[in-house]
């Protein structure tokens, strides 16, 4: 048990370390920086933004309108931000999990990995918990940004919704970083990898589109193996234990895949 | 130590091996040729547990390679046809990082490191970066991850590959310095380097083991005939006669003259396998009063005996007897070199 622990912590490591010794993470990072920044202020500040819409109904009231129904500011503000960084993210994971096995087949390492003692499994997790520490790395700046705009917020906000909003933010990434690993490890070629959990990302839009269309049976039971259909009830403050063991099923989904893709690959390499 | 039975490999509907069968004790090396595409890597992939064999066994320390896969990893270093690299890595985090995924504990990865960069002349690259390394260093990085938690077993896909002459040596001393407390088979397509560093010899060809033996045994089988080239300046004629009168030379031949100073000519003398004949020649030229500037005897690699070998009994397909090698020009490990 304990060596398999170190097998997995050595293999998180390396990978950790990787990241750090090319750019292109870096690169990633940065444009996610930016583009989250610029989105927390336009969505906060901005001339359509949640303050702005507030100050309106501020003085529809003033005016004499009647009262709309009653709008909490930093609880909108937590959804539509979390939410717009879930959608950021489907542009950013493939970038992340496609090169996690299609560089060890390209450079060879696969090799050495597959004929040392550690079990695919362990490889296949300590990537993912790499990958998916480096996401957290990624996404913890931005939480600090959105936190302080919240600690602003009068009156004072629990920090239940925030949190829960970012670990469905967190679930989600893992579970698209555990299928994309899936993907790497069938190909070579880090582009194609990339290009297809991206065709991935779209189907789980399209999967979350048809749910929210289809009346019915139907619907509802497509809408309870949606993603995103879940995230959603996460940023909204709604904890549910099925949308929980959804995630954690795609991620298990994602790590016996990889496993067994590579215990396969070694059947029928040429 | 390494027991390998009737193994077969084929991919769909290619055969990559058809029942090989050889073995190597505790503590020898085995040298495994054969040219390119005879299957030698396909067979030390089986043996590294990377890819099952379609039929037959393969046993490494007693375990068999596909049902007993961890215990057999657990025993081996392994250096693949193409060393498997971190580009990003430095030499020494990467030997570190493969010390960790082979369970070397904490306290001694740090000794095993050093010993094995030391091993192989790393020492002084240890803080580079991976990508950086001309490929001889990346070659010596992948013999370094193979033998760095003190394997029994090692099996090294052409290890010299890729590397300069004195390196070459060094990794030959490296290997030879194994032996004894080491199980090592080795893949290599020249002659000379299993004549150098072998206890035995494994040939095979297109998948099939052509025939097994100690090198000295194979090399007075392949030395039926000698091959020499000179370079002589003075007299050709006479050098001719001269040269036909030794009693191993059946032939003497005369070479062109291109890109030769004046007077300089080139021969070549096909005789008989003799030791001694690059002696004789050179004090016969050189009494008669002819400037010698090159003796050589000639080298072929395997690649050439295999050609020969094709080529000559394309009948027999690809089933070649052992028998047939006797009838191959020479293969000697040590070239005979004289330059005035």
């Amino acid at each position: 048990m304990t060596l398999l622990f170190k097998n997995i912590l050595a293999i998180y490591q390396r990978e950790l370390q990787s990241y750090f010794a090319s750019p292109l993470p870096y690169i990633i990072a940065a444009v996610f920086w930016l583009l989250g920044g610029f989105f927390l202020v336009a969505i906060l500040l901005g001339p359509q933004g949640i303050l702005a819409q507030a100050a309106m109904a501020d003085q529809a009231v003033q005016m004499g309108m009647p009262p709309s129904p009653p709008f909490d500011v930093a609880y909108e503000f937590n959804k539509a931000y979390v939410g717009l960084l879930g959608s950021l993210s489907m542009f950013v994971l493939p970038m992340l999990s496609m090169g996690l096995y299609a560089d060890e087949r390209k450079q060879g390492t696969l090799e050495l990995l597959a004929t040392s003692p550690v079990t695919n499994w362990a490889v296949a997790l300590g990537k993912l918990l790499a990958v998916v520490s480096f996401y957290l790395a990624m996404v913890l700046p931005l939480m600090v940004c959105q936190s302080i705009a919240l600690g602003a917020a009068e009156p004072p906000t629990g920090s239940g919704v925030f949190l829960l909003s970012h670990l469905g933010l967190v679930l989600l990434a893992a579970s698209v970083l555990a299928l994309g690993m899936f993907i790497s490890s069938l190909t070579e070629s880090t582009v194609l990898a990339a290009i297809m959990t991206f065709a991935l990302i779209l189907l789980l839009w399209l999967v979350d589109a048809v749910a929210q269309g289809l009346p019915g049976v139907v619907g509802s039971a497509i809408a309870h193996l949606s993603l995103l259909k879940h995230f959603t009830d996460f940023t909204e403050g709604i904890f549910d234990t099925g949308g929980l063991v959804l995630f954690l099923s795609f991620i298990g989904l994602g790590l016996y895949l990889t496993a067994q893709s590579i215990e396969t690959l070694r059947f029928q390499r040429s | 130590m390494i027991e390998v039975e009737h193994l077969s490999k084929t991919y769909g509907s290619t055969t990559a091996i058809q029942d090989i069968t050889f073995g190597a004790q505790p503590g020898e090396i085995l040298g495994f040729l054969g040219p390119n595409g005879a299957g030698k890597t396909t067979t030390m992939r089986i043996l590294a547990g990377y890819l099952p064999a379609s039929e037959g066994t393969a046993r490494v320390a007693g375990y068999d390679v596909h049902t007993d896969s961890m215990a057999v990893r657990q025993r081996i270093g392994y250096l693949p046809e193409s060393p498997p690299l971190y580009p990003d890595m430095t030499v020494q985090g990467f030997l570190n990082f493969v010390a960790k995924i082979k369970g070397v504990p904490a306290d001694l990865r740090q000794k095993r490191a050093d010993i094995a960069m030391d091993h192989c002349g790393l020492t002084d690259k240890r803080k580079v970066l991976i990508r950086k390394l001309s490929k001889g260093y990346r070659q010596r990085v992948g013999i370094a991850q193979a033998i760095i938690h003190d394997p029994p077993v090692i099996i090294l896909d052409e290890p010299t590959v890729g590397l300069d002459p004195r390196q070459i040596n060094e990794v030959r001393q490296l290997i030879k310095g194994l032996a004894g407390s080491h199980t090592i088979i080795l893949s290599t397509h020249i002659l000379p380097e299993v004549s150098m560093t072998c206890d035995r010899v494994t040939i095979i060809n297109r998948g099939q083991v052509v025939a097994t033996d100690t090198p000295d045994n194979l090399t007075t089988r392949l030395s039926g005939e000698a091959a020499y080239e000179l370079e002589i300046k003075g007299d050709v004629d006479r050098a001719q006669r001269l040269l036909s009168e030794l009693s191993p030379v059946r032939q003497v031949t005369l070479l062109g003259l291109e890109h030769l100073p004046d007077y300089h000519h080139r021969l070549r003398v096909s005789a008989e396998a003799d030791r001694a004949l690059g002696a004789v020649m050179s004090a016969a030229l050189i009494n008669a009063g002819l400037e010698l500037h090159e003796l050589r005897r000639q080298q072929a690699t395997l690649e050439d005996v295999f050609l020969n070998l094709t080529t000559t009994e394309p009948a027999t397909g690809a089933t070649a007897p052992p028998e047939a090698l006797a009838e191959l020009p020479t293969v000697e490990p040590t070239p005979e070199e004289f330059e005035t």
